[in-house]
C-alpha cells in the first residue's frame, strides 16, 4: 500500500490495539456505556485514520439503525460501527458518531482490555445501548 | 398564381453582381452582419500595410468603395513627413471630424513641434509655438505647464519628440475608427478568432502554429496516453516522482528507502544516473534546486540528505538530534534549504549546514508539503488538518486556505500562483494566491480516501491536472473546465504521484505502488519534441 495518510491526534487518545493508529480522543467520548458482543464499547462524536465499510440496517436492542463497520486505515483490523441514520426519534443523537469497541483499541495509558471469554471472533459486535 | 417574377434564378444573380458595384444592395455579409463597406475598407487596410498598392487601387475601383479618403491619406503623409503646420492645415479640411477631435489631434502634433523645435535649440520658435498655438487650444493645461517648464531645463528623453509612427498611433486613437482604420485591424481581428478557438479547445497541448485554414482542433491525441517506458529499478512503492526544471531528468523516491536519478536521453527514454543510497527510512519526497544542479531527499522523520546530481554524491546532510524531519523544499534563489520538522516547526539553512532561523508552533504537520514562494517570503505548509497556511515569515503573518474535509498533499503550479490541493473526501480543489486567496476549481473522479495522493499541474501553458489514484489509474482533467479527459491504466498497484515533464508537454511519469514507474506519451510516437497539430 503507498504511503497511508495518517492523522496525528494529541492529547490523550485511543489507538488501534495492533498498529498502534490514533483513532479517536479522549475528549471525544460521549458515552461508555456500549455494549458490543466482546463487552463494552464507547461512543464518540469524532473518529480520525478509520475507512468506512458496507451500509446496512442493523436491528439492535435500541432498535433500526442503519450502520457501518469501520475498520482501521493501516491494519484493516475491525474497530465499531459508525451510526449512519437511526430510525427512532430517541435515537437520533448517534447520528454521525462511531462507536469503538473497547476491546479493539488501546487506552491512553496503552493499556488493554481483555474479553472474559476468548471465543471465535471474526467481525464486530452488535448490540448497542444507552 | 402568386410567381411574380419568372426570370430564372441565376439571371437574377448574374444582374445583382454587376450592379453590385455602384449600389451595393447586399451590403452586409455572414450571419453577424457585418458591413461589407467595413470588411472591404479592412481587406484594403491590410494590403496597404503590405505595400500592394496596385492591388489596392484595383480593389477600390472593382468595389466603388473609397477605402480611405483622400484627405486623410495627405493628412496621414504629411505627420510622418513630419511637416507640422501642412498637417494642421490638412486636418482642419477633414469636416468629418467634430470639433474636440481636431483640438485634441491639434495639440498632438503640435507637441511633437514644440519637441521637435525644442531639440533643435530653436527656443524662441518654440517658445511662440507653445503661447500662440498650444495654449490658446486651452487643453491639459497641466501639460502646457510642463511643456513651459522644459523650456527652461531640458530633461534628457522627456524633451526627444515621439517617432513619427507612435505619433500616427495617437491619432489613430483620437480619430473615429472609420476615418482612419487601425493598423493591423484584420490581423487583430484574425488573432482574436485563434484565441478563442484555443481556449475552447479541451484537449489543446501542443505549441505549433495553427493554419489559419480550419479551426484549430487538438483532438485526445495532444495528451500522454500510452506507455512508453517502464522503469522498473526501485524495490519496493515508489512514492515520488519530479522532473527537474529542465526536462533532462527524474527523480524518484521510495519505500525501499532510496532515491534515483534518471537521465531523459535525446530519444525520450530514460536511463538511471544515479542511485542515491544512504537513507535508513523511506524517503518520502525530493526537492529539485531551482538550477537543477542538486537534489534534497527526505527520510520520513529521519534526516534530509542534499545530493549533487552530476557526481550523486550525498553532499550534506541537514540533521536536528532528537527530531525528525517530515518535509523540505529550497528557496527561490537555491540558496537556502527549508525543512519541516514533527516537532511542528520549520528550519531554515544554508547550504553549508548551518541553522538560519526556525518558526515554532504549529507550522506543519506529519503528513505535509513544504513549498516556499515569493522570493522566499512565503512558505506554505498544511499546519492543521483541514488548512494550509501560507506564512510570510519576513512580517510573521499569516493566511489561512481552510477546507472542509483533511488536506492530503498539494502542489504549487509553476507560475507560483495557483494551489492544487487534494482532500480525502476524493477531491482536488484549485485555490487561486494571487491578492485574495480563493477557491477557483474543483475535480473529482479518482479515488483517494486512504493515501498520500498527488496531483501535479502540466501540458502547455499548464492547462491540465494530472493526479495519481488508489484504483491504479492516472487521472488527467482539463484545467479550465473541470473536465476530466482521460485516464490512464496500466499500473497495477495505487499510483501514488504523477509529474508532467515541464519541458516536453507529451511526457508524464507516473509512480505506484507496484514498484514501477511509467512513462506516458503520445500514441505511436515517440515522446521527443514533435508535435501534431490535428490527427
Amino acid at each position: 500500500m503507498g504511503r497511508l495518510f495518517l492523522v496525528t491526534l494529541e492529547g490523550k487518545s485511543y489507538s488501534c490495539k495492533h498498529c498502534k493508529t490514533h483513532l479517536a480522543l479522549c475528549d471525544d467520548v460521549v458515552s461508555k456505556s456500549f455494549h458490543c458482543r466482546y463487552g463494552k464499547a464507547y461512543l464518540f462524536s469524532k473518529v480520525a485514520n478509520v475507512t468506512v465499510g458496507v451500509k446496512e440496517d442493523r436491528l439492535m436492542m435500541t432498535g433500526l439503525h442503519t450502520v457501518a463497520d469501520i475498520f482501521c486505515v493501516k491494519c484493516g483490523s475491525i474497530v465499531g460501527w459508525t451510526y449512519e441514520t437511526a430510525h427512532e426519534e430517541d435515537q437520533k443523537y448517534k447520528e454521525g458518531k462511531s462507536v469503538l469497541e473497547r476491546y479493539k483499541v488501546s487506552g491512553p495509558d496503552g493499556s488493554n482490555y481483555w474479553v472474559r471469554n476468548e471465543t471465535h471472533i471474526i467481525s464486530g459486535g452488535e448490540e448497542d445501548q444507552v | 398564381m402568386g410567381g411574380v417574377d419568372s426570370e430564372p434564378p441565376s439571371k437574377r444573380r448574374k444582374l445583382k453582381q454587376s450592379s453590385m458595384a455602384e449600389t451595393l444592395a447586399d451590403d452586409s455579409i455572414g450571419s453577424k452582419r457585418i458591413k461589407k463597406v467595413e470588411f472591404v475598407r479592412l481587406i484594403a487596410e491590410s494590403l496597404h500595410s503590405f505595400g500592394y498598392s496596385n492591388t489596392l487601387s484595383n480593389l477600390e475601383k472593382e468595389s466603388g468603395i473609397a477605402v480611405s479618403s483622400g484627405l486623410v491619406n495627405e493628412f496621414i503623409k504629411l505627420v510622418l513627413d513630419g511637416n507640422w503646420d501642412e498637417s494642421l492645415n490638412s486636418l482642419r479640411k477633414l469636416s468629418v471630424l467634430d470639433e474636440s477631435v481636431v483640438k485634441l489631434a491639434s495639440f498632438v502634433i503640435l507637441e511633437q513641434k514644440f519637441l521637435e523645435l525644442l531639440n533643435a535649440d530653436r527656443f524662441i520658435d518654440a517658445l511662440r509655438t507653445l503661447r500662440t498655438e498650444i495654449s490658446c487650444l486651452s487643453i491639459d493645461q497641466t501639460r502646457v505647464r510642463e511643456l513651459s517648464s522644459l523650456l527652461l531645463c531640458s530633461r534628457g528623453n522627456v524633451t526627444k519628440p515621439k517617432p513619427k509612427q507612435e505619433v500616427i498611433i495617437d491619432l489613430q486613437r483620437l480619430f473615429p475608427p472609420d476615418v482612419m482604420i487601425p493598423q493591423g485591424r484584420l490581423v487583430q481581428l484574425v488573432e482574436q478568432a485563434l484565441d478563442s478557438q484555443q481556449d475552447s479547445c479541451s484537449f489543446h497541448n501542443s505549441v505549433c502554429v495553427d493554419s489559419l485554414f480550419s479551426d484549430h482542433n487538438c483532438g485526445r491525441s495532444q495528451i500522454p496516453s500510452e506507455t512508453l517506458q517502464i522503469l522498473q529499478e526501485h524495490q519496493d512503492e515508489v512514492w515520488f516522482v519530479q522532473f527537474s526544471h529542465n526536462g533532462k531528468f527524474l527523480a524518484s523516491c521510495s519505500k525501499d528507502k532510496s532515491a534515483i536519478i534518471w537521465e531523459v536521453s535525446l530519444d525520450g527514454r530514460l536511463v538511471v544516473k544515479h542511485r542515491l543510497l544512504g537513507h535508513k527510512e523511506p524517503v518520502s519526497c525530493v526537492s529539485w534546486s531551482p538550477n537543477d544542479d542538486w537534489i534534497l531527499t527526505c527520510g520520513v522523520e529521519e534526516v534530509v540528505r542534499c545530493w549533487d546530481v552530476q557526481s550523486g554524491e550525498c553532499v550534506r546532510i541537514y540533521d536536528k538530534t532528537d527530531l525528525g524531519m517530515v518535509s523540505c523544499n529550497w528557496s527561490p534563489d537555491g540558496q537556502r534549504v527549508f525543512t519541516g520538522f514533527n516537532d511542528k516547526s520549520i528550519v531554515m539553512w544554508d547550504l553549508d549546514g548551518n541553522e538560519m532561523e526556525s518558526w515554532k508552533g504549529e507550522k506543519t504537520l506529519r503528513i505535509s508539503d513544504l513549498q516556499v514562494t515569493g522570493d522566499g517570503k512565503f512558505i506554505i505548509s498544511i499546519c492543521k488538518e483541514n488548512m494550509i497556511l501560507i506564512f510570510d515569515r519576513g512580517l510573521a503573518k499569516e493566511r489561512l486556505i481552510k477546507e472542509d474535509y483533511n488536506i492530503v498533499s498539494f502542489s504549487l503550479s509553476g507560475d507560483k500562483k495557483f494551489l492544487l490541493v487534494s482532500l480525502v473526501n476524493q477531491e482536488i480543489h484549485l485555490w487561486s494566491l494571487d491578492g485574495d486567496v480563493r477557491l477557483v476549481a474543483k475535480y473529482k473522479g479518482h479515488k483517494c480516501s486512504r493515501f498520500v495522493v498527488r496531483a501535479c499541474f502540466g501540458g502547455v501553458d499548464q492547462a491540465f491536472v494530472a493526479s495519481g489514484s488508489e484504483d491504479s489509474r492516472v487521472y488527467v482533467w482539463h484545467r479550465e473546465t473541470g473536465e476530466l479527459i482521460k485516464t490512464l491504466g496500466g499500473h497495477s498497484g495505487a499510483v501514488n504521484c504523477t509529474s508532467w515533464n515541464p519541458v516536453n508537454p507529451h511526457m508524464v511519469a507516473s509512480a505506484s505502488d507496484d514498484r514501477t514507474i511509467r512513462i506516458w506519451g503520445l500514441k505511436g510516437l515517440n515522446s521527443n519534441h514533435s508535435c501534431m497539430c490535428r490527427t
